[in-house]
């Protein structure tokens, strides 16, 4: 089984806003700067970056990790923002797995205080003695091929597998079988079965992927 | 008053620390398998990323390529979660454009450029964790990653800051002691030889303090010398192992 690919850190950092529905609730942002290879170069975000970024808002908001509810501090004023910054720090490939897998292991980890308003003064008190962890409904995984010639499917490519590849494919799956997103950006074309196979790879890395996760999560160590 | 706080009556400062004391510091290298180098260091809370690419042929245009050594490009990035308020801008604000600057004067100090003409080399910093002593913490994880890439330089080059606090001078700043808003020493020195590659001081100091400072941010830096020299040899001696010597 191939490992995840790509470091990454993710520290999602949080802001209470006043709003109205219909404001982002979570802001992904994903970077890749140079220095996690020779192939970016310093300026502004670059197609690929900007790429990821928008796939990984797709998959925060197919897949409803997290709810607009949950976030909600008191409806119709203040709800929490949530900021992903996705840093990419060493870059061999299949991006978009290692983003998603970042993601969802930042947000189980995320704390949140309690926050009350106060009737008085109606402004928000912030309780950072009371954290509590963010509600996960359900838990993505991403699983990509990188496909040659019609043919030929791998799964998970690395860096210079995708350089050689004909085309790509990004099925993002979770628990129950359910598809969130399925990315495939042109390249080379796919048969009917060959998309049910990547369904079914997609399903098994799901299970690989949920029990690492759960082992990692369980033994760090609470603050 | 400021300095009550940040120097206790028995000599402690806010984390405890005597007032030479260094945070404790954990360097590793060869962290990256992209880059030609690279290392990562944690002093105290601060954590600072550095990664090398080069020596390569110039990116861009030929016209900036040196005839007679190479050109050495540094960038400083600050993770946008790397302060406690979310940072706006990463790179390109003129904070990381001046460490930029500074960390590309002080490698051009000590790494033998003349042995690379018309090349470039690559330093990218990415600071993940803030909490004073960024600049220090840079330069450290770059004199790492530099020599993780075999680009042979004059020295280590060692930073560490230094500040001045009820008469006693400070080595090493936190965050909390950088904001107190005393004045604050920065110092890249070449160890062996005992010479300065950076200095530089921002807020009010007299100029009979200076020495204090110099001196304790000084053995402050030879004493990152003595602990990224075991740092290098310890990386050395794994590295042969595994090629089996």
């Amino acid at each position: 089984m191939p490992l995840i690919k790509g470091m990454l850190i993710e520290r999602p950092s949080f802001r209470s806003y006043f709003h109205s529905c219909g404001v982002f609730l979570s802001v992904p942002n994903v970077d890749l700067p140079p220095l996690c290879s020779s192939r970016f170069r310093s300026g502004p975000p670059g197609e690929e970056a900007q790429v990821a970024s928008q796939f990984i808002a797709d998959v925060i908001e197919n897949s409803q990790i997290i709810q607009k509810e949950d976030l909600c501090i008191s409806s119709g004023k203040l709800a929490w923002v949530l900021y992903c910054d996705l840093i990419c720090l060493d870059y061999d490939g299949n991006i978009l797995d290692a983003c998603t897998f970042a993601l969802l292991a930042a947000l189980k980890n995320v704390q949140l205080p309690e926050v009350s308003i106060n009737e008085e003064t109606s402004l928000a008190e912030v309780n950072l003695k009371k954290k509590s962890f963010l509600n996960i409904r359900t838990h993505p995984v991403a699983t990509s091929f990188a496909v040659f010639d019609d043919t030929l499917l791998i799964v998970d490519p690395t860096g210079e597998e995708e350089r050689l590849a004909t085309g790509t494919l990004t099925v993002v799956m979770d628990e129950e079988g359910r598809l969130s997103c399925l990315h495939k950006p042109g390249g080379s074309g796919l048969t009917g079965a060959k998309l049910q196979d990547c369904m079914s790879r997609a399903v098994t890395r799901h299970k690989e992927v949920k029990t690492l996760m759960d082992e990692v999560i369980k033994s760090m160590k609470p603050k | 008053m400021a300095g009550l706080e940040l120097l206790s009556d028995q000599g402690y400062r806010v984390d405890g620390r005597r007032a030479g004391e260094l945070r404790k510091i954990q360097a590793r290298m060869g962290v990256f398998a992209q880059a030609d180098g690279s290392a990562y260091i944690e002093q105290g809370n601060t954590k600072a990323l550095a990664v090398v690419y080069g020596p390569h042929e110039i990116r861009g245009s030929r016209s900036r390529a040196l005839p007679d050594r190479a050109l050495v490009n540094c960038q400083y990035s600050s993770a946008t979660f790397s302060t406690g308020e979310r940072k706006r801008r990463p790179h390109g604000d003129r904070k990381s454009c001046e460490m930029g600057l500074q960390l590309r004067q002080t490698f051009e100090a000590a790494i033998l450029t003349q042995l690379h003409p018309r090349s470039q080399i690559d330093i990218y910093v990415q600071v993940l964790q803030a909490d004073g002593g960024t600049y220090a913490a840079c330069v450290n994880a770059a004199t790492l990653a530099v020599l993780d890439a075999g680009i042979p330089m004059r020295d280590f080059v060692c930073a560490c800051s230094a500040g001045f606090v009820d008469g006693t001078a400070l080595a090493d700043l936190s965050h909390v002691e950088e904001a107190a808003g005393g004045p604050q020493l920065a110092l890249a020195l070449l160890p062996a030889s005992g010479q300065i590659a950076l200095l530089e001081m921002d807020a009010r100091l007299h100029e009979d303090h200076l020495e204090w400072v110099l001196e304790a941010a000084a053995q402050a830096a030879r004493d990152v010398h003595t602990l990224l020299d075991r740092v290098v040899r310890q990386h050395v001696h794994e590295a042969s192992i595994l090629l089996g010597d």
